[in-house]
């Protein structure tokens, strides 16, 4: 198989990794729940109000308003990409402090990291480039934030109640 | 083209098209997760860029400062006060 095409098989199947890494992440610590500060629950119903559902529309807010699970999947893939597990880990300590300065008690972020820089790494081992999941957690990411709030906050909201709520 | 030149590739049309849907997006509320989308190709891409060990730094630092930014833009329109302080 021509190389660039094995690369773009490659992000497609990182992509699909990362998305249920951080989606089961933030389904886990609760992020659909309640906006962690005021603006997150406003783009909730800003959400809500053009046919979107709240909960997947709070969990969006709270992903744009503190680095969640998906913004430490990107920086421990960035890590692990430059400096191997312990760049992922560094990742880790940084998604933690980002946190704490975005008044955000949680800690979806730094748990998301750590799984990924173990995934990331361990997905080295049969042939794929950290690189690759950097492009896969951007396009995980577009599904949910950036192609139809509509589809993606019900998409979220569905799985929330099958979380249990 | 070698993975990270695909990865690359990839992010740089991500960052494209959710800059053209920050524009297109009349709310300003909901342009904020376009923007979100936005600051994760540009992370990613910073770290592609620049293989050395402060890009991790200079990529996280970068996400954390758009996060506090979207954060505080999001706040302000909702009444301005952080429920927390």
């Amino acid at each position: 198989m021509d190389i660039s095409l094995l690369a773009f098989v490659h992000i497609l199947v990182a992509a699909a990794v990362c998305w249920l890494n951080f989606v089961v992440i933030d389904l886990l610590f609760r992020l659909p729940a309640s906006g962690g500060v005021v603006g997150a629950s406003a783009i909730g119903r800003h959400i809500e109000a053009k046919g979107g559902a709240l909960p997947g529309g709070i969990m969006m807010g709270n992903i744009v308003s503190s680095p969640d699970a998906s913004a430490g999947t990107l920086l421990a893939a960035c890590g692990v990409f430059i400096a191997g597990v312990p760049g992922g880990l560094l990742a880790a300590l940084l998604v933690f402090i980002g946190n704490r300065i975005c008044h955000d008690p949680g800690y979806a972020g730094t748990t998301g990291a750590v799984s990924a820089t173990f995934i990331v790494s361990g997905f080295t081992l049969i042939g794929f480039s950290p690189a690759e999941f950097i492009a896969g957690m951007v396009i995980a990411i577009l599904t949910i934030q950036g192609i139809s709030h509509r589809h993606s906050s019900r998409l979220l909201a569905y799985l929330w109640r099958v979380r249990g709520g | 083209m070698n993975p990270q030149d695909t990865a690359l590739a990839a992010c740089a049309v991500v960052a494209v098209y959710a800059a053209i849907r920050v524009a297109l997006e009349p709310d300003t509320l909901r342009k904020l997760p376009f923007l979100n989308v936005l600051s994760f190709a540009v992370a990613g891409s910073i770290a592609l860029l620049l293989p050395h060990p402060l890009s991790i730094v200079a990529a996280a630092a970068y996400f954390v400062g758009t996060t506090l930014e979207s954060n505080a833009i999001a706040s302000t329109y909702a009444g301005g006060l952080d429920r927390r302080e």
